[in-house]
């Protein structure tokens, strides 16, 4: 705050950076399942909060404000575009396959089959479960990200589980 | 696809644990910071600018209107002016001295000119002002 106050507002986002540039990127994901959206939305929170970081009283704690803004910049940039996208798209498996390159081929197969389930699920419980494993298993973390009680975050994943784990049952019975 | 909860965890994980933007995404974002922080400046100097021209309107305008009304008053001081040297004039007249009369009647249609000209040049004067100050 001494940064902004001082009318260094580059130096505060540069400080803010580290700290919420993934927070934020996989938010506005969960969001919108498309990883060059995702960016564009990550890039137009971090201006959204470099010009409104003068007029930040400090009511709210940061990392609150921040989520908030990132939400809404989401939200509004689900609303204007149409069709929706999926985590199976080609240009998702692709970003799959890059997470490690000396994966094997069967645990690939695994792992896209995991995007296309965690794909199926209900919005909510799709974005609980993304953000929760990008967050290291912080429920609080989540339940700060979506502006929801910790109780709800764990319902969502609990439910998400659930699906998951008998989607992946059926699989491997058919299989 | 045998998937135990711990695999599954074990996939979940390594799908969302990595998730992160690309690693030109911070130079991308500062150089368009930079970009919006000279488009605000040029903005707020173009604000600077117009809120200047309005103020400078605004004060053109107000003096404009004084200057009208003091026309208006002129103008009308000026008649006022006037008719009361005529009424002073037909009342005084019968009990001026010969020689004062005769004096005037001497000089007297320049005194009346002089007089017009002065009634009708306070309004002109006025008009000229102002328009010089528009100039």
């Amino acid at each position: 705050m001494e940064l902004v106050r001082a009318e260094r507002r580059d130096e505060a986002i540069a400080l803010l950076l580290p700290v919420f540039r993934r927070k934020v990127f996989g938010l506005a994901y969960s969001f919108l399942r498309d990883r060059e959206a995702a960016e564009d939305v990550t890039q137009e929170v971090f201006i959204k909060v470099w010009r409104a970081l003068p007029g930040f009283d400090g009511r709210a704690s940061l990392s609150t404000w921040i989520y908030t803004i990132a939400r809404n910049t989401s939200l509004s940039a689900l609303r204007a575009r149409r069709p929706q996208a999926s985590l199976s798209d080609p240009e998702v498996m692709e970003a799959v396959e890059a997470i490690d390159p000396a994966t094997s081929a069967d645990i690939m197969a695994d792992r896209a089959a995991v995007v296309r389930l965690v794909d199926q699920l209900p919005t909510k419980q799709r974005q609980a479960i993304m953000l929760f494993y990008m967050e290291a298993r912080s429920h609080q973390e989540v339940a700060a990200m979506l502006a929801m009680p910790v109780g709800t975050v764990k319902t969502l994943l609990h439910r998400a589980r659930a699906r998951l784990s008998a989607a992946a049952g059926k699989m491997s019975a058919t299989a | 696809m045998s998937t135990p909860d711990s695999e599954l965890d074990r996939h979940l994980e390594a799908l969302f644990g990595g998730l992160d933007t690309r690693s030109d995404f911070d130079a991308r974002l500062m150089a368009r910071l930079r970009a919006e922080a000279h488009t605000g400046a040029t903005e707020r100097a173009m604000r600077a600018r117009q809120q200047e021209r309005a103020r400078h309107r605004r004060a053109v305008v107000e003096v404009q209107s004084w200057r009208r009304w003091m026309v208006r008053l002129l103008t009308l001081d000026t008649l006022g002016v006037a008719l009361l040297l005529v009424v002073t004039a037909v009342t005084a007249w019968p009990h001026i001295r010969t020689d004062v009369v005769d004096t005037f009647r001497q000089f007297g249609p320049y005194i009346v000119m002089l007089l017009a000209v002065l009634i009708a040049a306070v309004p002109l004067l006025g008009m000229w002002a102002e328009q010089n100050t528009h100039a």
